[in-house]
């Protein structure tokens, strides 16, 4: 049996999610064994268009970026988003709550108008292409990649966690976050990262993007609970969260 | 049985004395809340703790996750057992009465080795209630004081412990006390009161029935509107699960090495109100609305697992961490179980 080409691209992200790869150290010579890399611009300089399973991380962020990944999309069998900028649109989408023309200014200045600078609103992978897996976090878990790309190798669907942060954080025996005062995204947002920033003791900032059915109603139940109000809660959800579905925060 | 009377400096050393021996777990303080841990010294044991974030019989005999087997192309698969002595120290009567339970449910009809082998390898010191937790309800499911299931039992009754012995490895287990003597008839009545007082104490919140007339109230409760009303603010989170003492639910996965020639089987801990519990070959559920499943949950401790195991006493020890844990207020079994009294009546 021929490996599996994999080729891994990205668009506009911090990178960190590759680096994750990259940081596997010996287990990146397991994946390499297993797999046929064929392109890579973080760790390789060889490119190539046959490719089975392609990898991206990051947001589409300009339209000759969505004609990109549509071309990557028609050659790759399989199309896996990796880390938040690609799964949800990430710390990216925050852009999509100003004024385009503002944000432009704030962060290029005079060379705002520039043609090669222009951008459109921040789109995750599968608002612009078919997505077969995500693979969650920002960044993404070490363990939780190397465990998916195997499950695919062996051609089974990998077990994503649908359930919410708080499964995690009880099964490490944390105290709930709530009850310190801070406003924890743990209730609503996809587990999968093993709780790390709550058994830590710090909020979950949401990288994992909701729930698929997130509990819109039992999150207004305890703003009032916790005498929150809507916009406290709204502003938690800004970094991760922003202009999607299905809170629109 | 033997009852002794010991003093707590004796005590500490008699502890001190076991971690030499064994591996001893007992409540130990994690901030201002309290959790089961490995004990280096008598002076972490903290018996006046209200209630621990996990329930200890989970947290050790059915661990959040565990290995199962490990398995090589060509080369079968072993399971993998951990059968190392210990001493479960200070466990309150509730998780007692839930220990004892799952002890029935994984000894009964599928004997689960992995569970058992653990069990068995334990000595099990339990411990009257010195502080009630704010939510522990354990009075109203029966579970307030604990008259069997354990090797030792433990009272606080002021400058000494009472220990009383329920088994023959209690009994070898307090031949080692130093200091140790017979319980005089006037510690019998402190003790006696204690016990009389903790079923008012342990009461914070009141079931309007008997425990064990649960399966007959909820044999005419599952088209109740409460379901449908408590759920719509239920996040699925499956805090009510994860922090119970008797669920037991696990999910079982396995994962292969990168040469695809080696596997491990785990499992982890699940529940049953969390999206996709149900979820079967062919990608069907069958308990896919929010509603359902936050019914079931009660129908487990209410009605299920009592009939299955043919017991008085529900799958419901009254502990209150559901109570605590969950954010939206919705999952006290009391208040649900109360309403349905209010709304159907006791016959």
């Amino acid at each position: 049996m021929s490996k599996p080409r994999i080729a891994i691209f990205d668009f506009a992200c911090c990178e960190g999610c590759q680096l994750q790869i990259v940081n596997l150290e010996e287990e990146l010579l397991d994946l390499i064994d297993a797999v046929d890399v064929v392109e890579w611009r973080e760790a390789m300089s060889e490119q190539s268009h046959e490719y089975d399973i392609a990898i991206i991380e990051g947001s589409i962020t300009r339209p000759e970026d969505e004609k990109r990944i549509e071309v990557i999309r028609s050659r790759a069998k399989i199309l896996i988003a990796l880390g938040a900028c690609a799964t949800i649109g990430g710390v990216n989408k925050l852009k999509n709550n100003f004024d385009l023309a503002d944000v432009k200014k704030c962060v290029y200045g005079k060379s705002a108008d520039m043609p090669h600078l222009d951008t459109a609103l921040t789109k995750a992978l599968d608002e612009v292409v078919k997505v077969d897996y995500k693979i969650h976090g920002c960044p993404i878990d070490r363990k939780e990649f190397t465990y998916i790309v195997r499950s695919l190798l062996m051609g089974k669907t990998p077990d994503i966690p649908l359930y919410p942060v708080c499964v995690e954080c009880k099964a490490k025996g944390n105290p709930c976050l709530w009850d310190e005062g801070q406003v924890c995204l743990g209730p609503i947002i996809r587990a999968g990262c093993g709780a790390r920033c709550p058994s830590f003791g710090f909020r979950c900032f949401g990288c994992r993007g909701y729930v698929d059915n997130p509990n819109v109603n039992a999150a207004k139940d305890i703003i009032e609970k916790y005498g929150l109000t809507t916009d406290v809660l709204k502003s938690k959800m800004l970094l991760f969260g922003s202009m999607q579905e299905p809170t629109n925060a | 049985m033997t009852i002794k009377k010991i003093s707590k400096d004796a005590f500490g050393k008699f502890v001190d004395g076991l971690i030499k021996q064994q591996k001893v777990m007992g409540p130990c303080a994690k901030g201002d809340r309290f959790e089961f841990e490995q004990l280096d010294s008598s002076s972490q044991l903290r018996l006046d703790y209200d209630v621990t974030l996990r329930p200890p019989n989970r947290k050790y005999f059915l661990p959040p996750v565990e290995t199962l087997l490990t398995c090589e192309v060509g080369g079968g698969y072993q399971s993998v057992y951990d059968d190392t002595e210990f001493v479960l120290l200070g466990i309150h009567p509730y998780d007692l009465a839930a220990l004892n339970q799952m002890d029935q449910i994984f000894s009964r009809d599928n004997y689960d080795t992995h569970y058992m082998k653990r069990r068995l390898a334990a000595t099990i010191i339990a411990c009257d209630v010195v502080t009630p937790s704010k939510d522990v309800f354990a009075a109203s499911m029966g579970t307030a004081t604990a008259e069997a299931g354990f090797d030792v039992l433990l009272t606080d009754i002021g400058d000494s412990y009472l220990m009383e012995t329920g088994s023959p490895k209690g009994e070898k287990l307090i031949e080692k006390a130093q200091g140790a003597v017979d319980a005089a008839a006037g510690d019998l009545e402190k003790r006696k009161n204690i016990w009389k007082e903790n079923q008012g104490r342990l009461s914070k919140h009141k079931l309007n029935c008997s425990s064990s007339y649960l399966p007959k109230l909820l044999e005419k409760a599952y088209s109740h509107p409460v379901w449908e009303e408590k759920a719509k603010t239920c996040f699925s989170c499956g805090s009510c699960n994860q922090v119970c003492p008797t669920c037991y639910c696990f999910n079982v996965q396995d994962d292969v090495s990168w040469d695809f020639t080696k596997g491990t089987r785990q499992r982890a801990w699940d529940g049953c109100l969390l999206d996709g519990f149900t979820k079967v070959a062919g990608e069907h559920e069958f308990r896919k609305k929010r509603e359902d499943r936050f019914r079931h949950r009660l129908y487990r401790k209410g009605k299920y697992v009592p009939e299955k195991l043919g017991t008085k006493t529900p799958a419901c020890v009254g502990c209150g961490r559901c109570v605590s844990a969950c954010l939206p207020d919705i999952a006290n079994p009391v208040n649900i179980y109360n309403r349905l009294i209010d709304d159907l009546g006791l016959e």
